[in-house]
């Protein structure tokens, strides 16, 4: 059945019983090639429309959906996010993979080499019955309820098996593997390599958004009222910029006193002048779009236009920064520990041991306890690096591939 | 043109007012220097009279404008440690650091501009990858990570180069003595130089110029270099001026790891020993030369460029 939707042309050579035989004389001619189109009935369409119905019920996707969708072409980018996955992993639960307390100390067992294997008693401390503490042996045998051990210097001691930490031999006699060797206090690398990141990504990340609120904050102000709003707070911007970041973030750090929380709050308040400029000038080119002089003639606060329209279309370039700024910010927090101003011992991070290994480098020993710590930071920061380029790349469809 | 110079140096002379005053702020949520300069057992007498020296009696704001007089007539205190002047103590030590920064910007300059031209004429094949993946090694090693591996390989491994020490020692010019500390420290500028080249000569060769100078049949090598290079040199030129003004005013790490006495050595020497003084004065050196490196390149860019608006 025909259901008539327009009015027919007559003229058309689609629609049978023209009058005109001239037309008619077409309309066979061209069925006979088999090249009209032939109107489709009402069943046919609803047909086809169900069909199709999931494709015209689509939202068109986010900037988000396309832009993760560009990114996970990028081979590079993917293996940075995987990197700083795993380090993430390893730093959450770096109490449950370090093999070791990474502050546990045996001073027999300073500067090991790599892959170095421990022969131990474990011993239950006389002040704290819940920790044992390990006494490095060449050799023991057990003798009634005591067992005799010889020490690395040679010398023959014994002690009561009532001492010694757990119920079986297999419990208080441990040859545990230094997978990195040990520092110069007998302490474990890797575990004091995985406390480390724990140190340097909190304290990249919460310094990170530290600046990005400051930096949002500012350049918002700056770049929707202008001005002398804008002129003042560009001045600031300015001045901030001027001075050297890592002495600012060390004179900072000081004059609050060093520790964790002084060194993100040092970090932030210095880092957020890339932010600042990049919303601002987000503000000033979004400013003249039509969709934001719409909030204006629809009535609406600026406090809407800003955080419902404005910066939710900025996103891009922010997280872009904000990706850069995490990865500085691991470089500062490492320096800062070099000098011995970040985080203070006995937390581990980073700088620190390298500060303590370098030492070693002028001798030409012991490169291990500068280079895997060396090797962390550069890792850290290439891997989130790698991944914010793609970022950058996947959010600029001006670079498409 | 004029008009535009004055209003630059005048806003130059604003930022620098506020860096002073921001460093006025820092210094005084420090600890009492007093008790720092005398140690715990100091007797109050002493301090007093150390406090009435440093004019720490006064109220914030007399103090505030006294610092401000100071700092303009070029007086920024004397050090705690070796009781001499801080700014002659910087400026002794800026020569230095200077012939260090200018000579790593030169090689970083040349290289990464290079770099930058090879890789955005080859973009995308193998070399431009491989280019564009060192570059990045290069932004993600911190300064003295990478001071240190380099001492490590070619000081201590290879024994090619002195790792430590300055060039004039003695009198005599050391040339190796500058190389090793030189080439670290232009590792991270080559690498932004030759990815803000790159990408600013992508944007260039990809312009409608580009493409009338390919039809009209110039040659290759002038449309690289006469048409696309020299419109794509604005932000390079941005980027340089940035780091060589960053690095005059500090290269920290690499100073101090190699013994390099400039004004960066000398500060972490002062933090170490909570020489307050010599900080606060190298943060407003430090200032101030960014502040005029900027304010030079602003007014060379305006006479050289006519696309740049006076503003």
């Amino acid at each position: 059945m025909e259901v008539e939707r327009y009015p027919k042309n007559p003229m058309h050579p689609i629609n049978p019983g023209s009058e005109d035989p001239a037309v008619e004389e077409i309309r066979e001619e061209l069925l006979a090639r088999g090249s009209v189109p032939t109107r489709l009935t009402k069943e046919e369409t609803d047909r086809r429309r169900m069909e199709n119905e999931h494709v015209l019920k689509q939202q068109p996707h986010s900037l988000g959906y396309y832009s993760w969708r560009r990114m996970r072409r990028n081979k590079l980018a993917m293996a940075g996010l995987v990197i700083t996955i795993v380090l993430i992993v390893v730093a959450v639960l770096a109490p449950v993979l370090a093999p070791f307390d990474p502050n546990l100390q045996v001073l027999e067992y300073s500067t090991m080499p790599v892959g170095f294997h421990g022969n131990v008693l474990l011993t239950k401390s006389e002040v704290n019955p819940n920790l044992t503490i390990p006494i490095p042996i060449a050799e023991y045998r057990i003798q009634g309820d005591r067992v005799i051990y010889t020490t690395e210097e040679g010398f023959d001691k014994s002690i009561p098996v009532a001492r010694l930490a757990g119920n079986s031999e297999q419990e208080w006699h441990k040859t545990p593997t230094y997978y990195l060797g040990t520092d110069r206090f007998g302490r474990d690398v890797l575990s004091r390599l995985m406390f480390g990141a724990r140190v340097s990504l909190t304290v990249a990340f919460f310094a990170e958004m530290c600046s990005l609120l400051i930096g949002v904050l500012l350049g918002s102000l700056a770049g929707f009222y202008r001005g002398w709003v804008d002129d003042g707070l560009m001045w600031f911007t300015n001045v901030v910029w001027s001075i050297p970041s890592l002495l600012l973030i060390i004179a900072i750090s000081i004059a609050l006193g060093l520790g964790m929380w002084q060194t993100i709050f040092a970090i932030g308040i210095t880092e957020w002048v890339d932010m600042a400029r990049i919303v601002r000038g987000q503000f000033f080119s979004l400013r003249e779009t039509e969709y934001v002089e719409a909030t204006k003639a629809l009535g609406l606060s600026n406090k809407r236009t800003i955080f419902r329209h404005i910066l939710p279309n900025s996103l891009g370039p922010i997280i872009v920064i904000a990706t850069a700024g995490f990865a500085n910010a691991i470089i500062y927090e490492a320096s800062l520990s070099f000098l011995g101003l970040g985080v203070q011992p006995p937390t581990s991070t980073w700088g620190q041991m390298i500060h303590d290994g370098y030492g070693f480098i002028a001798a030409g020993s012991n490169w291990g306890l500068t280079i895997f710590p060396a090797l962390a930071i550069m890792i850290a920061v290439f891997a989130f690096n790698l991944f914010g380029d793609g970022l950058r790349d996947a959010f600029d469809p001006k670079l498409k591939r | 043109m004029l008009s535009f110079t004055v209003r630059r140096l005048f806003y130059s002379l604003l930022v620098i007012f506020g860096v002073v005053t921001v460093v006025f702020f820092i210094m005084n949520l420090l600890p009492d220097p007093a008790r720092m300069m005398q140690g715990q057992r100091a007797d109050l007498a002493t301090q007093a009279a150390i406090r009435h020296q440093l004019g720490l009696d006064l109220p914030p704001w007399q103090r505030y404008v006294r610092f401000i007089g100071d700092v303009a007539q070029g007086n920024l205190g004397r050090s705690w440690s070796s009781n001499r002047p801080v700014l002659t103590s910087i400026w002794e030590r800026f020569g230095a650091t200077a012939t260090l920064a200018i000579s790593a910007m030169a090689i970083a300059t040349i290289l990464g501009i290079g770099i930058g031209i090879l890789t955005a004429v080859r973009s995308y094949t193998f070399i431009d990858n491989i280019s564009m993946l060192f570059a990045l090694v290069g932004i993600s090693i911190p300064a003295f990570v990478m001071g240190l591996l380099a001492m490590l390989i070619f000081g201590a491994w290879l024994d090619w180069l002195p790792v430590s020490g300055y060039m004039w020692e003695g009198g005599d010019l050391h040339i190796e003595y500058l190389i090793l500390p030189m080439l670290v420290l232009a590792l991270r500028p080559v690498s932004i130089i030759a990815r803000v080249t790159r990408s600013s000569m992508l944007e260039t060769l990809s312009s409608d110029y580009v493409r009338t100078a390919k039809a009209k049949g110039v040659s290759w090598r002038s449309i690289v270099y006469r048409h696309a290079l020299r419109n794509a040199l604005n932000p390079v030129v941005t980027t340089v001026s940035a780091w060589l003004a960053g690095l005059l005013v500090g290269t920290y790490f690499i100073e101090y790891i190699f013994n390099w006495p400039g004004i960066g050595l000398q500060a972490v020497d002062a933090i170490t020993r909570s020489d307050f003084p010599i900080i606060q004065g190298t943060v407003i050196f430090s200032a101030v030369i960014f502040v005029v490196v900027n304010f030079i390149v602003d007014i060379l860019y305006a006479r050289l460029d006519p696309r740049v608006k006076l503003v």
